[in-house]
């Protein structure tokens, strides 16, 4: 599945957040970062743990606030409009748990009305969802009562509850067992064929090596490389993701300082792509950001 | 326009939502409901019950036991007789029988240690005349020594009891050394002989009142001694009125305590508890914006408080309703429509300002069981300005309206009492209202905290420790000063006298926790006190700026005094440091009493306690903090707000010349100001500054601070809000 | 069960206990910091009260003029500090002056706005003279004062307490001359001489108020102390999910099971000990300086003999909640829910304060027979010096028997590896109804 002609669904320029903590002084999480993703199309942040994946992503669901640069969602500034921007999309992760009193029922119900979904076609939607996810055993069933797979279903369930253009899934697999992550990338290859925009992160290799339409490889807070499987590969002349990914990793690690800029020629322009990516990798920022 | 209107109406549909659910949630949630609502309902009243009945038979037992006592001394005989009498005397007034009396006479042989020892309950000793003037002149002798002693100690104020004793014997007529007295020897801490003396005491009373009657009688007085000068007392409040004074002193009180435990069940989980489980992020990246959260939150808070509130006031009065319970003797509760209506119009405040306060704990808090810890102090912050009614004199018509909780309790009271200031009404009303919206708005804001957010993140203070761990803990270890420091000035302040009592507080407390916490957390010293020079016009600054505070101090003390409550003059001496001590060289007092605290409590408060703040709260709050807590290491809570008004003074002085030197001398010039004028008589003791100079102080005051402010260093800021992007 | 290992697990709840805000804030610095704190408040906020009803003013209003003759009893009131007539500025416009000598200058209302006055709050005690009862209107000069006042205004009722002291000493005044005018003796007027004397010794008194303070507050601490800790190591532990890890090492679940209660039981005996000593060291800084206000000397000291009888009371009471708290406790699946399970114990810790409302109430057998209660009535008597040696020794038997029982509770209760393993879902009354009826399905260990 390529990228198609359509305008970006999310933009994202520049983004940065920077934390101050009390012990560490500034600590830069995220680090300047550029993407887009459109339609129909799956882009996957792939990272270690602490990358600053999860940051980007809750950025962008207005969670955490930036500390610079843009994102946009719909064309929805993520500053200026978060209520429009949570409006049109759909977060799930690992963290994001459900309410265990309430039915699954029930819970489709309160994300769909929260969501502003219009109220008098909620219990039509939630007929709909209940069927499609396959909830229908246990619809009535407390939360708290449900195995784990059960949950994950009605989690899902509960993020498309008010069928958002784009959808966020940070992690998602993280603690799945093999078919219940299977499960889980099937349902996200449905909801992309269905033409919603897929921001998905993890750190396993062949997840998004099966996944994605384009990957993005994030380290400490920036940007490495950026493009379809195909262009990585041909790029760094691995034919492994995994090998792909230690490629990027130990070339900023081995030369601290480098010229990051230089990474800007592994990013080719993606192939009906207007704006290219060169300039996606900020220049002069400084290194590291551990130390304060 | 339609547009607005279509928009609001949702978001009231998103609102009704969470709250409809955070309710239905709160329903299913069985076992708290169980235990924190159902259960106290049929529990309470049984230990009411529980305790009426042993209250009652421990008042039986009082009035059934049968007291022994012994009868000592030279007119045993005359004595035994005036018992006599006085146990067989009847009211003439009351057609009951007094109550049964059962004293019975026990000879042991030796009747003060079988007092002591329990096994009698009394001694009537009678004396002759004569020993009975041996014996009160002995009393009166020791009681002027005592007093003499107290004041020798200095400070101590004179005995009133020996004054009282002394005027007693010279003013009245009474014929020392030609009548027999009656001591009644009890012990205080039995409940039974302290019985056994109150009643025998009060039928002696009687019965000697009318023997003095008869001889008067008998040498032809015209009328009953007891009809001469009658007082008449005569009470105007009706029942209704008498049970509203009881039940406006308890009643916001009570109904806040009550909101506080309901509204907590929902509070705990509607944040702090969605935190822990990790449904907050789930909650957070919906369209529903936090106020709507918020909002909805506060409201589902408000509703479950005032629904256990009512349902507790109903049970009780089920209770009451059955006879179950009894009122206090003589209570009638009465309420007015009218009454009822003010009442509820002054409750929705104090419902708002509750909720908010629970949800602000829900939201600072990462988890259940840190919600838990900040309950308790939360409930006392809220539960004491709730009691103002109680303080003599309090008046509606007052800066009091404008104190939150405090202006609804007073206006409640007004209510059940009186009759209420409409006005003053409103402003208690507005000012609670406001202080709960401004609370919301702080739970808006934390929402946005990042780190309150994200409950997982690793603490890293905890791995680094040392200096990274200290902000955290400055306020525990002040807490401990604090207390250290309030044992010692109580409980050996006497032993210490000011001199000592300044060695020990400033060196050893002050400055030795200091240093003790400086090693303990391995501080930069020079960081950490601020020991740098400031830009030299910070000199002339607070050398400006310290009369000029002074000044502004006092008239700021003046006008709590004059508007929040008057505090009587007496008692503001009685609790001043007691500054001037005799025989006391004036260079030792500065020095004693200026240049030491100057020093030592400036590092132990705008050094250590500062830096410590710091690091996480803003300058502005940094300040306040530091103030209010230096307020509290004066003792007497009536000196708090000149002393909390220059804490906040010298911690601005440091943080805008980033040293600490400015504040240290700009101390030592206060304190020095309030010493030498008086001591060298330039000033007369009782001087106070004429009130126009104080709003010429505030203009000085201001430009001391614009001076040290426009010539403050420039630092890099610690954490830019946007880093320079390339 | 292994010595060593329950000591090595022992040490282990220990140290991550005192690393835990909420123990540490529960079971150390709350019985250290509460009474400082406490009586600081009481102490500055009983001065202030007091202060502040010494300074409040009583505004007295008059109706009628003294009789004749009594000009002397208006100037005591007016003189009297704190006490001001209404209307006293501005005598120009009171509508009646008296003629009669002394009398001169004390304003007149009449009667319905002096009542007005009252009600609304603007005087604070209507004062009316009139004519003396029909028996005591023989005696030339004789009349009666009435006071009316306002029971629900506090300073009302202060005024009017005011008002009858005057009149009360001007009384005794007049009777005195009478008496001399009439011939009578001082000796004959005054009878006799009555005084009461309190011999208790300081140190009888700060023991009682000592021992009601120590014997209240050291139940409620150690139950505190207990509280979290005892919630923490089962419910908590269950919600870390750390408890099943604890159940794969290799020590017997027995010895884990008692170095929990030995960690639970040792923070609650270290809460209520932290407790006296805090008591001790701040009481006389607050309650000496009060009492010693009111005239009464106290001296506060513990005897010898009781602090063996303290401590064993307060780990016999350790003993008792940390193991009624621990098995409720166990029954749920998350602190929270832990919380809500252990309330019930908590009620318990108002039984002394019902039972002990009369100091004289020493233990009987019938109040050693109930837990809490008996070992807060011990700790009292011991405090105040009274030792009754086969109620001390019923009450640690009491104790001990409630302790045990619960120990064979909880043994039964563990029997069950749903249980144990965290797989239980937390119903209370599930595992009644299901256990209860059909025991044989619990595996021993």
């Amino acid at each position: 599945m390529m990228t198609t002609e359509t305008t970006p669904t999310v933009q994202v320029e520049g983004l940065r957040k920077t934390f101050y903590d009390e012990s560490r002084g500034e600590v830069h999480a995220v680090d300047g970062i550029d993407f887009d993703c459109r339609p129909g199309e799956v882009f996957g942040l792939l990272g270690a743990n602490g990358a600053g994946k999860t940051t980007t992503l809750r950025m962008l669901s207005t969670v955490l606030r930036p500390t610079g640069g843009r994102a946009r969602v719909m064309g929805h500034d993520v500053v200026t409009e978060p209520e429009a921007v949570r409006e049109s999309l759909g977060f799930y992760s690992a963290s994001t748990a459900l309410y265990p009193r309430l039915t699954a029922r029930e819970t489709l119900e309160f994300f769909a009305r929260i969501n502003r979904y219009p109220p008098d076609r909620v219990p039509e939607r939630v007929e709909e969802l209940v069927d499609r996810f396959g909830i229908r055993e246990y619809e009535r069933g407390r939360v708290e009562k449900l195995s784990s797979g059960m949950k994950q279903k009605v989690s899902i369930a509960r993020t498309v509850a008010h069928d958002p253009p784009v959808l966020i899934f940070d992690e998602p697999t993280v603690g799945l067992d093999v078919l219940n992550a299977l499960e889980m990338v099937k349902v996200i290859r449905e909801l992309r064929d269905e033409g919603k925009t897929i921001l998905f992160s993890s750190h396993i290799m062949s997840e998004v090596e099966k996944l994605c339409d384009r990957i993005g490889v994030i380290h400490r807070g920036r940007m490495l490389a950026m493009g379809t499987l195909e262009e990585l590969r041909e790029l760094t002349g691995e034919h492994y993701l995994e090998d792909i990914f230690v490629h990027y990793v130990t070339r900023t690690e081995g030369v601290e300082g480098v010229e990051l800029g230089a990474m800007g020629e592994l990013e080719p322009a993606a192939p009906g792509d207007g704006e290219g990516a060169e300039e996606s990798i900020p220049q002069g920022a400084d290194a590291g950001g551990e130390e304060a | 326009m339609t547009r607005r209107r279509e928009r609001d109406r949702r978001d009231l549909s998103v609102l009704a939502t969470i709250l409809r659910y955070e309710l239905r949630m709160l329903l299913r949630d069985t076992r708290t409901i169980l235990i924190a609502v159902v259960a106290p309902l049929i529990i309470l009243p049984g230990w009411i019950l529980l305790s009426n009945r042993v209250e009652r038979s421990d008042e039986r037992r009082l009035e059934e036991a049968e007291y022994r006592y012994a009868v000592t001394g030279s007119e045993a005989a005359w004595a035994r007789e005036q018992i006599a009498q006085a146990l067989a005397w009847q009211d003439p007034d009351s057609d009951r029988p007094a109550a049964p009396f059962s004293f019975v006479e026990t000879s042991v042989p030796e009747p003060d240690s079988a007092l002591l020892a329990g096994d009698l309950h009394l001694v009537v000793d009678a004396l002759s005349p004569a020993d009975f003037a041996a014996v009160l002149r002995e009393e009166l002798a020791e009681a002027i020594a005592r007093a003499e002693a107290a004041a020798a100690e200095g400070g101590g104020g004179p005995d009133a009891r020996a004054a009282a004793l002394a005027q007693a014997l010279e003013d009245s007529d009474f014929p020392l050394g030609e009548v027999r007295g009656v001591r009644l020897l009890y012990r205080a801490q039995s409940d039974f002989s302290r019985n056994a003396q109150e009643r025998l005491e009060e039928r002696l009373r009687r019965i000697r009142a009318a023997k003095r009657d008869s001889v008067y009688r008998a040498v032809g007085f015209p009328v009953p001694v007891e009809t001469v000068a009658v007082v008449v007392e005569e009470d105007v409040a009706s029942a209704e009125k008498v049970a509203g004074s009881v039940l406006g002193l308890v009643l916001t009180p009570f109904l806040l305590v009550l909101m506080l435990s309901g509204g907590s069940i929902i509070a705990a989980d509607a944040l702090s508890g969605e935190k822990e489980r990790g449904t907050l992020e789930t909650l957070l990246t919906t369209a529903a914006t936090r106020s709507e959260i918020v909002r909805a939150k506060q409201l589902a808070v408000m509703v479950v408080g005032l629904a256990v509130a009512v349902v507790n006031v109903a049970n009780l009065a089920v209770y009451l309703g059955l006879g179950v319970l009894d009122l206090p003797q003589g209570l009638q509760i009465g309420l007015s429509v009218g009454q009822t209506l003010a009442l509820l119009f002054l409750f929705l405040p104090l419902a708002t300002l509750v909720s908010a306060a629970l949800l602000f704990l829900s939201g600072v808090s990462k988890s259940y069981r840190e919600y838990q810890i900040y309950f308790f102090p939360l409930v006392i912050v809220l539960l004491v300005p709730s009691l103002a009614p109680v303080l003599p004199g309090m008046e509606l018509r007052s800066v009091i309206a404008m104190v939150p909780v405090a202006g609804i309790a007073v206006a409640v009271r007004d209510v059940l009492l009186s009759g209420v200031d409409w006005l003053f009404a409103g402003i208690a009303f507005g000012s609670t209202a406001a202080a709960g919206v401004l609370i919301a708005g702080w739970v808006e804001n934390s929402l946005s905290n990042e780190r309150l957010i994200s409950s997982a993140e690793l603490d890293e203070a905890d791995l680094i420790g040392g200096a990274a761990l200290f902000p955290r803990h400055v306020f525990q270890w002040f807490l401990g000063f604090w207390v250290v420091f309030f044992v010692i000035s109580l409980w050996y302040g006497d032993d210490l006298g000011a001199k000592g009592q300044v060695v020990v507080n400033l060196v050893g407390i002050f400055f030795g926790g200091s240093l003790f916490l400086i090693r303990r957390y391995r501080l930069p010293v020079r960081e950490t006190l601020a020991l740098r020079l400031p830009h030299p016009a910070a000199w002339l600054a607070a050398l400006v700026g310290a009369p000029s505070a002074l000044l502004v101090g006092v008239g700021l003390a003046e006008l709590v005094n004059t508007y929040v409550f008057p505090v009587p003059e007496e008692l503001l001496r009685a609790f001043g440091e007691s500054l001037a001590e005799p025989g006391f060289p004036l260079w030792q007092m500065v020095f004693f009493l200026a240049v030491m605290p100057g020093v030592f409590e400036e590092i132990a408060f705008r050094g250590v306690l500062l830096h410590g703040i710091r690091k996480r709260w803003g300058p502005w709050a940094t300040a306040l903090a530091v103030g209010v807590i230096f307020g509290f290491f004066h003792v007497a809570l009536f000196r708090i707000v000149p002393t909390a008004f220059l804490g906040v003074i010298l911690a601005g002085v440091v943080l805008l010349t980033r040293s600490i030197y400015p504040a240290v001398l700009w101390h030592i010039l206060n304190n020095a100001m309030s010493i030498v004028p008086f001591q060298l008589g330039w000033l007369p003791e009782d001087f106070t500054p004429p009130s126009i100079l104080t709003p010429v102080a505030v203009v000085t005051l201001s430009a001391s601070l614009w001076l040290m402010w426009k010539t403050s260093p420039r630092e890099p800021r610690l954490a830019p809000r946007t880093s320079p992007s390339g | 069960m292994n010595l060593r290992s329950i000591w090595i697990l022992y040490v282990r709840e220990l140290r991550s206990a005192l690393r835990e805000r909420t123990i540490v804030v529960n079971s150390i610095l709350m019985p250290i910091f509460l009474y400082p704190v406490m009586l600081w408040v009481l102490f500055s906020g009983f001065n202030l009260v007091q202060g502040l009803s010494e300074g409040v003013t009583s505004r007295v209003i008059f109706t009628t003029p003294a009789p004749a003759g009594h000009g002397e009893l208006l100037d005591s009131i007016r003189a009297r500090e704190g006490m001001s007539i209404v209307g006293w500025e501005n005598l120009a416009n009171a509508r009646e002056v008296s003629e009669s000598g002394a009398l001169e200058g004390v304003p007149l209302f009449g009667e319905g706005e002096a009542l007005a006055r009252l009600r609304e709050g603007n005087a604070d005690v209507v004062v009316t003279f009139f004519e003396p009862p029909p028996e005591g209107q023989a005696l030339p000069g004789n009349f009666r004062v009435r006071l009316r006042y306002d029971r629900a205004e506090g300073r009302s009722v202060q005024a009017r307490d005011r008002v009858e002291a005057v009149v009360e000493v001007y009384r005794n005044l007049w009777m005195v001359r009478q008496a001399g005018t009439l011939g009578i003796d001082p000796e004959a007027r005054f009878q006799f001489a009555l005084s009461s004397e309190n011999v208790s010794s300081s140190q009888d008194l700060g023991a009682m108020v000592l021992a009601q303070l120590i014997s209240f507050f050291l139940v409620i601490m150690v139950a505190l102390g207990c509280f979290v800790p005892a919630v923490d190591t089962t419910a908590g532990e269950r919600e870390r999910s750390t408890w099943e890890t604890l159940m794969t090492v290799a020590a017997s679940r027995a010895s884990m099971v008692t170095a929990k209660y030995l960690y639970v039981a040792t923070l609650g005996i270290a809460a209520g000990a932290l407790n006296v000593v805090a008591l001790f060291i701040s009481i006389g800084a607050v309650i000496r300086p009060l009492l010693e206000d009111a005239g009464e000397s106290i001296t506060f000291s513990i005897p010898l003999k009781a602090i063996p009888i303290m401590m064993a009371g307060a780990a016999s009471l350790a003993f008792f909640f940390a193991a009624a708290m621990m098995i409720l406790a166990s029954f749920a699946r998350s602190f929270k829910d832990g919380q809500a399970m252990v309330q019930p114990v908590y009620w318990l810790i108002f039984l002394p304060f019902i039972l002990g409302g009369q100091t004289d109430r020493n233990l009987t057998p019938a109040i050693a027979s109930i837990p809490v209660a008996n070992v807060s009535m011990m700790i009292r008597d011991a405090v105040t010096g009274v030792f009754i040696w086969p109620l001390i020794a019923q009450t640690l038997i009491v104790t001990l028997a409630t302790v045990l029982l619960c120990l064979v509770a909880a043994r039964y209760v563990l029997r069950f590896e749903d249980f144990l393993l965290g797989s239980f879902d937390g119903s209370f009354w599930r595992f009644v109804r299901d256990r209860m009826s059909a025991g044989k399905n619990g595996t021993a260990y």
